[in-house]
């Protein structure tokens, strides 16, 4: 009986591999053109934010409707599967690599894989920690857009202040200490709270990992030490109904104009922070140019590979911007989180 | 003598508990506010999920296996639910009954492979990880589930003061407790995590205990990963990634033994309020960030390392009992049979002793 329920297990799982390998030759040779023979391989961690998700629709969906084969690499958030899963790929003959690293030395393990190997490679969104290594980088300036959001912050504040003399209590929520990009954006946090200390007391910090349960545990540990955090600036946008759990119940979750509103922002431009904005929780939040950051990702690894660069040396910059109360009807649509929330 | 003995004896079996007050007075010192009933209030409840998980996982330690797979069954129970509320516009209980169901087949996966196809726990469970985040991201397409008000407002809601999610982890605590101590299936999963063998010939049905020990801890994490949703508010494709561990740590840090047979409730529950506990405290004193993991590591680590200190003590302070009781003539008759070699043999009374000390004992 065991033997059998044995052989029927490895028999359906070998079925199932079967079934998996005859869809992907079928997507495969459905491509539009069969004239470019280029490969790329994509290589991401979990997508887990939808930052993340319409970034991978966007790559994909454009290689393949521009006829190019395309290697999807997903490494479930571990940086050694990320470097054996390229490796596996650079044995395939590939004619580019377009990676959303684990973390920042992650990028630059793989990239100096892909130098020996000869072919070109992308970083797209998280910087390499090094510059080790040639690679083509499109990064958002974490920093200056974190800046400029919290500028505006900063002004709602100094209104606030000016109101009622009573010195606001900023909180920062801190993503992973690993993500340069994590770093970046509480560098520009802390350079626009500066500009007006004397309105401020002392900063709190909470670690949130990227993790929603962790961000929720300190948050609410964070609020109870510092009754009075009136100023909360979210390292990203996926964290806004983590914040909401934490400061409803304390009667805080008010919209603009409300004597408890706590001044509100983030970082990432998604979905949920556009909808935030537009009900009047949120005063503003930084945005990645998704669209620019793709485009030019896209662009990039295709000229290498025709041109026949293999290790081509580049850092192009996504200035980013910031989607404020201030200019919400000129700029709303330039959200990407809005644009593909239109779109869906 | 004897009060000294026993004062020494009551410190040692509960140097657990007083390493919790210890570091909650140290917190609370450096911050008063951290000692306050809110913060402990506060404290609990971040922990209910992670408790709740950590019995579950406790169910399965006892029995010598290892369950890596409650992390992905959270984010698979939590991910059901939400969509079949969402999308398919199901009653609310229905769609958190799907999501508990989810969690279960995940449970019958893994008993079936370990039991009828003996399959590894460790492989097993290891393998339904990946597959339970896999089956997961494929449902939601790796895209976010918000859940409606009315999972998200139980994170919130309170009983007599109480928050809901307080509540259950006390109610599924003490049904554990109860379980484990008084009902003979309870009493059983510590006689196969002794010694399986043993157990079989003594009539104990080890299929049916591991099967219920795998499924209970499928339907904790499930529980544990709706409470946690109900809380964040929102099930993305991160959620309850690494879980595991915390489940673990906390199990083992309130005395579960890895190796089976041995470990209470309540020290789980403990182990998951002090994990808690440590993190709070480091926010509420505004520790630097980079320094934090390391503090709280040192904690659970010289937690850990006191904890071994005195099962080794303990075990000292047992074996003088059983020479003073056969001085005093209360001879133990010992199961021994055959040669004597250097081990440690059961007395009928369940006293463990070894060699050296039976041979020592004078009549």
């Amino acid at each position: 009986m065991k033997k059998l329920l044995s052989v029927m297990l490895a028999t359906a799982i070998m079925m199932t591999m079967l079934i998996g390998c005859a869809d992907e030759k079928q997507s495969s040779g459905g491509g539009e053109s069969d004239s470019k023979e280029l490969t790329i391989a994509f290589s991401f961690e979990d997508l887990e934010t939808e930052f993340w998700v319409a970034a991978h629709e966007i790559i994909t969906d454009t290689l393949k409707k521009e006829g190019y084969k395309v290697i999807e690499l997903n490494c479930q958030g571990d940086a050694n599967k990320q470097l054996e899963q390229v490796n596996d790929a650079l044995t395939q003959e590939i004619d580019g690599i377009i990676m959303i690293p684990v973390d920042g030395d992650t990028a630059v393990t793989v990239t100096a894989a892909a130098n020996e190997s000869d072919v070109p490679i992308v970083v797209f969104n998280r910087p390499p920690t090094s510059d080790e290594g040639n690679n083509i980088t499109v990064v958002c300036d974490n920093a200056t857009t974190a800046e400029a959001t919290v500028d505006y912050m900063v002004e709602q504040a100094k209104a606030k202040y000016e109101k009622t003399s009573k010195k606001l209590t900023p909180c920062i929520l801190v993503g992973d200490l690993g993500d340069p990009n994590a770093i970046e954006r509480k560098n520009g946090f802390y350079a626009a709270i500066e500009k007006e200390a004397g309105i401020f007391n002392d900063v709190i910090e909470v670690p949130t990992e990227w993790d929603a349960a962790t961000a929720l545990a300190n948050l609410q540990s964070a609020v109870q030490a510092n009754p009075d955090i009136d100023f909360i600036f979210s390292s990203s946008d996926f964290l806004f109904p983590t914040i909401q759990s934490v400061v409803e119940p304390l009667g805080k979750w008010q919209k603009i104009g409300d004597e408890n509103h706590i001044i509100l922002g983030g970082l990432d431009g998604d979905a949920t922070a556009g909808k935030l904005i537009d009900e009047g929780y949120v005063d503003g939040t930084g945005v990645q140019d998704l669209f620019f950051e793709t485009e030019e990702a896209l662009k990039a690894i295709v000229e290498a590979a025709q041109n026949g660069e293999t290790d081509p040396d580049e850092v192009i910059k996504d200035p980013g911007f910031a989607l404020t109360q201030g200019n919400l009807e000129e700029k709303r649509m330039d959200m990407w989180g809005n644009a593909v929330g239109a779109e869906q | 003598m004897k009060t000294k003995d026993g004062v020494y004896k009551l410190i040692l079996k509960n140097i657990p508990v007083l390493l919790f007050i210890v570091v909650f007075v140290i917190f609370g010192v450096f911050s008063p506010k951290f000692l306050s009933l809110a913060s402990f209030s506060n404290i609990i409840l971040n922990s209910s999920y992670v408790g709740i998980i950590g019995i579950g996982i406790m169910f399965v330690l006892l029995t010598a296996g290892i369950d890596l797979s409650v992390g992905s069954v959270m984010y698979l129970a939590s991910a059901s639910a939400g969509l079949l509320i969402s999308e398919f516009h199901m009653p609310t209980i229905a769609g958190v009954c799907g999501g508990i169901l989810a969690a279960l087949a995940v449970g019958a996966i893994n008993a079936f492979c370990i039991i009828k196809l003996d399959i590894l726990p460790f492989v097993t469970t290891l393998g339904t990880m990946t597959a339970g985040r896999a089956v997961g991201t494929w449902m939601t397409h790796s895209e976010s589930v918000n859940l409606p008000k009315t999972i998200t407002s139980l994170g919130s809601q309170k009983i007599a003061g109480i928050p809901m999610a307080i509540i259950l982890f006390a109610v599924i605590a003490v049904s554990a407790a109860v379980f484990l101590n008084k009902i003979q299936l309870g009493r059983q999963i510590y006689a196969v995590g002794n010694d399986p063998e043993e157990a079989r010939k003594a009539g104990i049905n080890n299929k049916k205990i591991l099967f219920t020990v795998y499924m209970l801890c499928a339907l904790f994490a499930g529980v544990g990963g709706i409470i946690s949703v109900a809380q964040i508010g929102i099930v993305n494709a991160a959620f309850g990634k690494g879980e595991e561990f915390n489940a673990i740590a906390a199990a083992v840090l309130g005395g579960t033994s890895l190796a089976g047979g041995s470990g209470k409730v309540s020290g789980t529950v403990l182990g998951a309020i002090m994990i808690q506990m440590i993190q709070s405290g480091l926010v509420y004193m505004q520790v630097d960030m980079y320094i934090q993991p390391l503090i709280s590591a040192g904690i659970i680590f010289a937690a850990v390392f006191l904890d071994s200190v005195r099962g080794h003590y303990m075990k000292k302070v047992e074996t003088r009992n059983i020479r003073t009781m056969n001085v005093e003539g209360k001879q133990e008759v010992l199961s021994l049979a055959g040669e004597w070699p250097e081990k440690e043999y059961t007395a009928v009374s369940g006293i463990k002793i070894s060699l050296p000390d039976i041979l020592s004992i004078q009549p």
